[in-house]
């Protein structure tokens, strides 16, 4: 069986988070994503870490190894009119080029989505920013806290007599890059249709504000503010995060839940109970439930209280620890981790794809050494001879 | 429209000539078929009396009976570009109805618990008997296989289950939530994305595919950083204690690498971030805050010694931003190359600057529930740029149309199916109460 994208070919003019989560995400399905990488330097995420022992290594960058999986590296330096050159020479071969500089920049290189369709009317540009290509933000600068900022998710987390608080890690900058994947195969959709390509746009800021559950709809609809404010860690005494013995668990319990969430707890007296008898009484005695369930959730493990929740069909979910992830005997059965060896980080354990096609590769390649694939691309895809490689690298354009 | 050879007039959308049935409800399986929608797909949502979709019992206009179940905003947002039909698949004829639909089409989706679609009788290899090169998306919370394959999450559960809300809080505190249900869209986008990557497939090899994706799984990657961080720290680290780590990467606003936070400003409750990488971007806000002086203190002189005196620089961004509005200090920040921008709250966003100037937000019209202002397609095209063409179908508002015009069924058979409670014209309000 052959790999679901294994027809595709893309340039990847990224470095970061955003872009290269999408183009690992078109290569680990199968794409042949050429990435592109400063020479000498490379990717920025190869100097933010964490690193094995603490210390600083380009190959063994963790954010680095993780998102630039079965890509292939090739260093240039796209500012001189040779790496520009270069870089459109194959862009003429591919499906789609991923960009994440600003439209300001694009100008500056030449490299806007009228420069790649004149060497490939059929390619698609992919532009992945914080603000989008036009507007007055677009030349703002940007990092996931501005992105977390202006999509309205920010000021709605944490605690009401807090400041707003960020989530963790980089779900902004992932989003803009899990968007940006799905953009991409639509105009390549259509590309392969028509025969003609264009610029697919995600912008991080409209990413996140089109996420916003009921909290936007709501307002806009009903012209509600109740629901926009921030309400910590409970939405209500059975949407939230409790405490329990050796960590926390989360619950979410829906009007239809209810009985199952009985059952779980083992508490069938509060079905007789009027303060709970339904979800407007429970409602209106929110405080009241919520201590009934501290009441339980201080007397249990994260492992019962998730027993407890699967026997009886009730959300209840532990708050799991990467460690916890690492050693879940459900992830284990399904095989939701690979082991990747890399040549200088070593083996570990990766998180498998987020979407199970059966015609996926089950195994993918280790993130790239930098200009580890120049030799192949350039030689095999542009026909570039030894002594032009050596006169590139010379010049410092590779 | 202007025209060039590069990008001839178009009225066409990506994925016109594609159709699609949605058995999902909620959010997880509607984000998908809704980003799917807005690309031009035909997407035909399939409910019944005693199974609809929740979101209609839910926050909906005030003294909103009779008609309340068209008349919610949260049912209203997902479901907009989409066709509504009922049909009880619980019934042998509503199933025989759903597998002619599944016949002509190219996708079906559900995102029901992981063994209901088989008891329906609607799994995968029923589905490719009706269709050879049917693609099926599954979306189950833990997946469809596994011991814990029968357990039921939400949104929130999932970016629990996923390891993200370990990893989110303030720093000292404990685990915190994010405010949306976070697991259902980032699904559906992996979702989306997927059923694109198998029409591809199909194009290609003629065959069909059947896709699960299991929300708790779509999650983990979101923070793969992390899985391969921890692996790192317990090689190195005799009796690594992950509780301790983990309570080391909450670290809420502030960053791995960079200074940053999130400032008071002068009216109640606003606030706005910034974020510093560079050391010439530190110099930059020195200049704007009318302090140059510090970017020669050593305390602030490379990003090691400011992340050592984070809580300093916290206090002297405040003394600036205290005195300004949200957008004064972002655009002056801004103006000089410095990241920063308002934490907008929802009130806001609808009013910013940069999405109105992008034409982000579409006035659509909704017959039983007036007009208001949603966002438009996310996914920009430049050449086949999407819109909000129809509003969110009425309870069953497209059921005689697509039975008659699609299934080529007269209206005598049609009317019998109501009267055999096969198809309704209302949901029955007991079952989400």
């Amino acid at each position: 069986m052959t790999a679901p994208l294994s027809t595709l070919r893309i340039l990847d003019l990224t470095s970061g988070i955003s872009g290269p989560w999408c183009t690992k995400l078109l290569a680990d399905y199968g794409a042949d994503v050429i990435k592109v990488e400063s020479p000498g330097v490379g990717d920025e995420s190869r100097a933010h870490g964490p690193f094995p022992e603490g210390l600083p290594h380009r190959e063994k960058s963790a954010l680095y190894l993780w998102l630039n999986t079965s890509k292939r590296s090739v260093t240039l330096d796209i500012t001189t009119p040779t790496g520009r050159d270069l870089v459109l020479r194959l862009a003429a071969g591919c499906d789609a080029v991923v960009l994440d500089q600003r439209a300001s920049e694009l100008d500056r290189l030449r490299l806007t989505h009228d420069d790649f369709a004149a060497v490939n009317p059929r390619i698609v540009t992919t532009s992945v920013t914080a603000f989008g290509q036009s507007g007055p933000y677009a030349d703002w600068s940007a990092a996931n806290l501005t992105s977390y900022a202006t999509g309205g998710q920010h000021y709605l987390t944490g605690d009401a007599d807090r400041e707003p608080l960020q989530n963790g890690g980089y779900q902004a900058l992932y989003q803009a890059g899990t968007w940006a994947f799905g953009a991409t195969l639509a105009a390549i959709w259509d590309a392969r249709k028509t025969g003609v390509g264009q610029q697919a746009e995600v912008a991080g800021q409209e990413v996140m504000a089109a996420i916003l559950e009921i909290y936007l709809p709501d307002f806009a609809y009903r012209k509600a503010e109740a629901l926009l404010s921030r309400r910590g860690n409970m939405s209500t005494a059975v949407v939230g995060i409790y405490p329990v013995i050796d960590g926390h668990i989360g619950i979410h319990a829906m009007p239809k839940n209810w009985p199952q969430l009985l059952d779980a707890l083992d508490m069938h007296w509060m079905a007789e109970d009027e303060r709970f008898v339904d979800n407007r009484a429970r409602l209106r005695n929110d405080d009241d439930l919520m201590a009934q369930m501290y009441i339980w959730t201080s007397g249990v493990t994260k492992g019962e209280a998730y027993e407890r929740g699967g026997r009886f069909r009730a959300p209840i979910s532990p708050v799991n620890t990467m460690a916890d992830l690492l050693a879940s005997k459900h992830l284990a059965e399904r095989k939701s981790f690979r082991e990747i060896a890399h040549s200088a980080a070593g083996t570990m354990r990766y998180p498998g794809p987020p979407a199970r096609m059966p015609t996926s590769p089950p195994e993918v390649s280790p993130a790239p050494t930098l200009g580890q694939h120049n030799k192949e691309v350039f030689t095999d895809l542009l026909n570039l001879s030894p002594q032009d490689l050596v006169r590139l690298s010379a010049a410092g354009v590779v | 429209m202007t025209s060039s050879p590069l990008s001839p007039p178009t009225s066409h959308l990506p994925l016109e000539g594609v159709r699609i049935l949605d058995l999902t409800m909620v959010w997880a399986g509607p984000s998908a078929t809704r980003l799917l929608a807005d690309m031009g797909a035909e997407v035909i949502k399939v409910e019944s009396a005693r199974s609809w979709d929740m979101l209609r019992s839910l926050h909906f206009l005030s003294g909103s009976p009779p008609g309340w179940y068209d008349k919610a905003a949260y049912f209203n947002h997902n479901n907009r570009n989409k066709y509504g039909i009922t049909l009880d698949l619980q019934s042998a004829r509503g199933r025989e109805l759903a597998l002619q639909l599944v016949a002509k089409s190219d996708i079906v989706f559900e995102n029901y618990r992981a063994d209901v679609i088989g008891k329906l009788g609607l799994d995968y290899p029923d589905l490719r008997a009706a269709k050879e090169d049917i693609i099926l998306v599954s979306m189950p919370s833990h997946g469809k296989s596994g011991p814990e394959k029968g357990n039921v999450a939400y949104g929130t559960n999932v970016e629990q289950l996923a390891g993200l809300a370990s990893l989110s809080g303030y720093p000292g505190m404990g685990p915190h939530k994010s405010p949306i249900a976070y697991g259902d869209p980032n699904a559906g986008a992996i979702a989306a994305a997927a059923a694109l990557a198998a029409l591809i497939h199909r194009s290609e090899t003629g065959e069909g595919q059947h896709i699960e994706v299991a929300q708790w799984e779509a999650m983990i990657g979101n923070v793969g950083e992390f899985v391969l961080a921890w692996q790192m720290h317990a090689a190195a680290t005799p009796h690594a204690d992950i509780d301790a780590w983990s309570e080391e990467q909450r670290i809420g606003n502030r960053h791995r690498s960079r200074v940053q936070g999130v400032y008071a400003c002068a009216a109640e409750d606003e606030w706005v971030a910034v974020s510093i990488g560079s050391d010439a971007e530190f110099g930059e806000l020195c200049n704007v805050i009318g302090q140059p002086d510090l970017a020669w203190d050593a305390r602030f002189a490379d990003v090691v010694s400011r992340r050592r005196h984070h809580d300093e620089f916290d206090a002297i961004v405040a003394a600036w931003t205290g005195s300004r509005s949200q957008d004064e200090a972002a655009r002056e920040l801004q103006a000089a190359g410095v990241s920063a921008a308002p934490v907008l709250k929802i009130q806001k966003l609808l009013r910013d600057d940069n999405l109105r100037a992008r034409g982000f937000w579409e006035t659509v019209a909704h017959p039983a529930a007036g007009e208001w202002d949603m966002e438009g397609p996310v996914w920009r095209m430049s050449r086949t740029p999407g819109h909000v063409r129809m509003p969110a179908p009425m309870f069953g508002q497209h059921t005689d149309w697509v039975l008659g015009e699609l299934l080529g069924l007269s209206a005598e058979e049609i009317a019998a199916l109501e009267t055999e409670g096969v198809t309704a014209r209302e949901p029955n309000a007991g079952v989400h109460s």
